[in-house]
């Protein structure tokens, strides 16, 4: 009876996937063969070699998308791996659906954003945001949160019920304490992910702006810059944690 | 007199394996209960059903009923209550990831407890019993997860009685701890079942002859034989197989 529900459930997540892939996929190759703009009509806000100009147009609105994206990464992982049972077929579709969104390499989500961007930004500037903020930070931020909490020693919990504490308190002292470095080096990853999009449109912005295409925007070198200290920083506190 | 624990006909399964074959015993207020036995005879198991933390792994069931002061545990619904109750020391240290200071606090502050003096002591006294004090009193906001491995067994025990809880379940705790701290320690035990009852697992039999007014011997999931420590460790054990473990014959 058990073999019957799993492999159902294991059926219902494979499909799910394959269809996730599939609109992917779709919406690759219509935006990839669309042809939106018409020589001399394409005007991307982006399109700028001043860094403050593109931090007070762009950055500043993606801050507290991407805290609220990472923090909300945070709940869900949580509840995932504290409140939701691994064996429950909840868990594994939705762990499916990040497993795959978060491999997803960044240069999809950078040819969405360069389409959405650079292409629509007088239409739909703040949907992009949004979509690049699910879908690019929440999955990563939400593995490694994962990750690191199946990191902490199940001793360390056993230790903490022991003495009495609630899962609330159990987490907040322990878990999290333990996690944080962890988590902190998963957020770091999706920050340097977006930041090398970001870069990416800026450098594609300046070229279809520019007739000099061998020219490399300042704001792009800056960021492309923080998106390596960005790596680099996760890489330590990853290193770290696991030493 | 009345037991304070009543464990009656208790059978724990992981998954289709039986790790407690039906075993009956009861323990009685501020007594030291010496639970000896090889490995793989039950004994942390038997523990782990006590403070119910045996919940955490997956795929147990139990068969049978233990009683803490008359009411079944399991029908107990305030279980972090139930905890408070019952102390725990594991095996091997484990260190909570906050200051040695936190870690002994950390379960008066779940009961609710936030006066500043009123921890401060409790901290002091706690450490004191645990043979810890001296080393780490200049040096409380440390972590204590960077203490040695002895110390953070000590650290885990004073932690375990801070709340002052009625019954101290301590599993192999001299594990990791050098033999004069050991005897340290179990000079506060005997000091401490004035205020409580001790569940003391170990592998020294002589520990528990030292310690336990009554001992119990496990093999392979039954209780061989509980009697007092002085039977036990006699020529005369009501089994044989007590007699070789106790002499070393086996085990």
């Amino acid at each position: 009876m058990n073999a019957k529900i799993m492999n159902r459930s294991e059926l219902i997540y494979h499909i799910i996937a394959i269809v996730t892939l599939a609109i992917i996929i779709f919406l690759f190759w219509n935006f990839s063969t669309d042809k939106p703009h018409v020589e001399g009509e394409i005007t991307s806000d982006l399109a700028v070699d001043d860094t403050s100009s593109l931090i007070d147009r762009y950055l500043y609105r993606m801050i507290p998308i991407l805290c609220g994206a990472g923090l909300f990464s945070i709940v869900i992982a949580l509840y995932l791996e504290e409140w939701l049972t691994q064996t429950t077929w909840q868990y594994r579709i939705i762990e499916r659906y990040i497993v795959i969104l978060a491999k997803v390499p960044s240069l999809v989500y950078g040819i969405f954003a360069v389409y959405f961007i650079v292409f629509h930004s007088q239409k739909v500037l703040n949907y992009p945001l949004l979509l690049i903020a699910i879908l690019l930070v929440m999955p990563v931020t939400i593995r490694s949160t994962q990750k690191a909490i199946q990191s902490v020693d199940i001793s360390v919990r056993e230790a903490a019920y022991a003495l009495g504490a609630t899962k609330l308190r159990m987490i907040a002292d322990n878990v999290l304490p333990n996690a944080f470095p962890l988590i902190v080096a998963g957020i770091c990853t999706a920050i340097s992910r977006i930041l090398a999009i970001v870069a990416l449109i800026v450098i594609i912005s300046n070229w279809i702006n520019s007739s000099n295409i061998f020219t490399i925007p300042k704001s792009a070198v800056v960021l492309i810059s923080s998106a390596v200290i960005a790596s680099i920083f996760s890489s330590i506190l990853d290193y770290k944690q696991v030493t | 007199m009345k037991p304070v624990i009543e464990v009656s006909d208790l059978k724990v399964f992981y998954e289709d394996t039986q790790a407690l074959n039906g075993i009956s015993l009861d323990v009685y207020p501020n007594e030291i209960l010496g639970i000896i036995g090889p490995a793989q005879s039950g004994k942390t198991t038997l523990l782990k059903v006590i403070n119910r933390t045996l919940e955490f792994t997956q795929g147990t069931s139990l068969e049978g009923t233990v009683k803490l002061d008359g009411v079944d545990i399991n029908s107990i619904s305030d279980v972090h209550g139930l905890r408070k109750r019952i102390g725990m020391v594991l095996p091997l240290p484990v260190g909570l990831p906050l200051s040695i200071y936190d870690n002994v606090a950390f379960a008066p502050r779940t009961s609710g407890l936030r006066n500043k003096s009123e921890l401060d002591e409790i901290v002091e006294r706690c450490l004191q019993q645990a043979a810890l004090w001296d080393e780490v009193k200049d040096r409380l906001d440390s972590l204590g997860t960077k203490l040695s491995g002895g110390q953070q067994q000590r650290l885990t025990i004073a932690r375990a009685l801070s709340h002052k809880p009625e019954i101290l379940c301590l599993d192999e705790f001299s594990i990791a701890v050098d033999p004069i701290t050991t005897m340290r320690i179990e000079d506060v035990l005997k000091t401490l079942k004035e205020e409580m009852t001790i569940l003391l697992v170990t592998n020294l039999v002589q520990q528990a002859k030292r310690l336990a007014n009554r001992t119990a011997f496990m093999l392979n999931g039954d209780l061989i034989e509980i009697d007092e420590t002085d039977v036990i460790f006699s020529d005369n054990p009501t089994s044989q197989s007590t007699y070789d473990y106790v002499n070393g014959n086996f085990g």
